[in-house]
């Protein structure tokens, strides 16, 4: 148990006192798989007794209203849409996770900085700004990378819900067709990641493999940060319990 | 530090500064009507006015959801939405764009927030340069009897009730207004904005203001000849059904 380190600056209004939770980041571009492991995720810690807090990206209820209608109108620029985000990142920290890691819980994190950081940089956000921007960001216990190829990605993108507008990059990019779209999209999503999973050090996991190796690899890399941290076990809380505290947990 | 970004536009951007009841908006207004009767294409601008933004600022005022972070964020996301959409534009065009409250009320205010001033700093480094900035600079009693005297009540985050310094709004707006001038007072040297005797007439002030900005604005863009009232002079006309629209309105 330390005290709070962020990217870049402490926030007002969070105290240098340490947190005895965990913050666990799963990362990751869409379509990789992260939705599965997050529930088996969190199945498996609140059977071994922790206190798990879920959260991904638009729950805040500060700016998601204003996300969705201004994604929907398509009226803002890269920087005001950005800010928004930030907005709404900062607002999730403050109001989900860091409480959650106040009481001792167990924050999973579907989704960080990163992507915003990723998605922002390749609509031509200058790299060094928004990276300073998010230097509010609490420093995770374990940023988990799951990492694909594209042409990996792509047999399952396509044999479930096909290609989304924003997934393809279909709002900035002008290839003739949806499919290539798809393709220069998530490849350069891909090439940010990795650039940002050695400048913040993921733990990469290789993504292609079948969802139970997958978990394993991810059960290994968070066992390590769970030493030292009691489970609730002893308030007598039974397995399952813990999800009513936690926050919204609809998929959007 | 990070500066702001120069202007290598054709437009010139005149900015005012100051704490409220400072006189600032009275004198941009004089400027205002003064470049129009001299003929120049003029665009006004105004903190947190971004028509995108605003509801989600409203809502989450109204709600006392806003914590520093948050306020900053929401506050930036305001002023990049009217950068790019209204200030750019405009002095891409060869306009004279004015505006009240720029960037030196986020450093002043989120300063005073506690929020980190390198941080604010960066996060406003996209912000385009002024021509010239006016600092209104006026004994805080002269500007609280001002603001006191002709408002019925003091709003939650005007009077700074957020950063807990005193239970009663006169005197929390007193004592923010007072470490918000401390910050414009330094901001003064920093950027070396221009500072005016708020204390001196009107007159004199607007006297000031004009010689300071005429050195600027020769070769700003013109509107002659364009407008309705021109046209309808040149056309011996009167207009009669022009006054059912507001054309004339806007015209005037």
């Amino acid at each position: 148990m330390s005290a709070p380190n962020f990217y870049g600056i402490r926030p007002p209004g969070v105290e240098a006192e340490p947190l005895p939770g965990r913050l666990l980041v799963l990362e990751g571009t869409d379509g990789v798989g992260r939705s599965t492991q997050i529930a088996l995720l969190r199945e498996w810690l609140e059977g071994r007794g922790y206190a798990v807090v879920h959260t991904g990206f638009n729950r805040s209820e500060m700016a998601s209203r204003g996300i969705l209608r201004a994604k929907r109108g398509n009226t803002l620029d890269p920087l005001t849409l950005n800010l928004f985000y930030a907005t709404d990142f900062w607002d999730r920290l403050e109001r989900h996770i860091l409480p959650a890691l106040r009481a001792g819980m167990i924050a999973l994190v579907d989704r960080y900085i990163f992507t915003l950081i990723a998605r922002a940089v390749l609509r031509g956000v200058p790299r060094n700004w928004i990276e300073e921007v998010y230097g509010f960001a609490l420093i995770p216990d374990k940023i988990l990378y799951l990492d694909i190829e594209v042409d990996q990605l792509l047999p399952r993108a396509i044999g479930t819900r096909g290609l989304d507008y924003w997934e393809s990059g279909q709002d900035y990019l002008r290839n003739p067709d949806l499919f290539s779209n798809y393709v220069e999209y998530q490849g350069a999503m891909l090439a940010e990641y990795r650039r940002l999973a050695s400048t913040y050090g993921f733990e990469t996991i290789d993504a292609s493999r079948p969802v139970g190796e997958v978990f394993a690899s991810l059960q290994a890399g968070i066992e390590e940060v769970l030493q030292g941290m009691a489970p609730e076990e002893d308030a007598g809380l039974p397995p399952g319990a813990a999800s009513e505290a936690s926050g919204p947990t609809d998929s959007s | 530090m990070a500066g702001l970004k120069e202007n290598t536009y054709p437009g010139k951007l005149f900015i005012v500064e100051g704490i409220d009841g400072s006189g600032k908006s009275t004198q941009l207004d004089l400027l205002h009507k003064w470049l129009v009767s001299e003929g120049y294409l003029v665009v006004f601008t105004e903190w947190n006015s971004s028509p995108i933004v605003k509801s989600t600022t409203r809502r989450a005022k109204q709600r006392r959801m806003l914590s520093p972070m948050s306020f900053s964020l929401i506050h930036a996301a305001d002023f990049a939405s009217r950068l790019y959409m209204q200030v750019i534009p405009a002095l891409q065009a060869g306009a004279i764009v004015l505006a009240d409250r720029y960037v030196y009320t986020a450093f002043a205010r989120d300063g005073v927030r506690g929020v980190d001033r390198g941080w604010l700093r960066q996060l406003y480094s996209f912000a385009t340069q002024p021509t010239v900035s006016f600092y209104f600079d006026v004994p805080l009693d002269e500007a609280i009897t001002r603001i006191l005297e002709g408002r019925p009540a003091l709003k939650y985050y005007e009077a700074g009730m957020d950063l807990g310094l005193s239970r009663n709004p006169s005197e929390s707006f007193r004592l923010f207004q007072g470490l918000i001038k401390n910050e414009y007072d330094h901001l003064a040297e920093e950027y070396g904005l221009v500072r005016i005797d708020a204390t001196k007439s009107l007159v004199s002030q607007q006297k000031l203001m004009r010689q300071m900005v005429r050195p600027y604005i020769a070769d700003a863009r013109r509107l002659e000849g364009i407008g309705i009232q021109d046209a309808l002079k040149a056309h011996r006309l009167t207009g009669r059904y022009l006054g059912e629209s507001d054309l004339l309105k806007e015209d005037a």
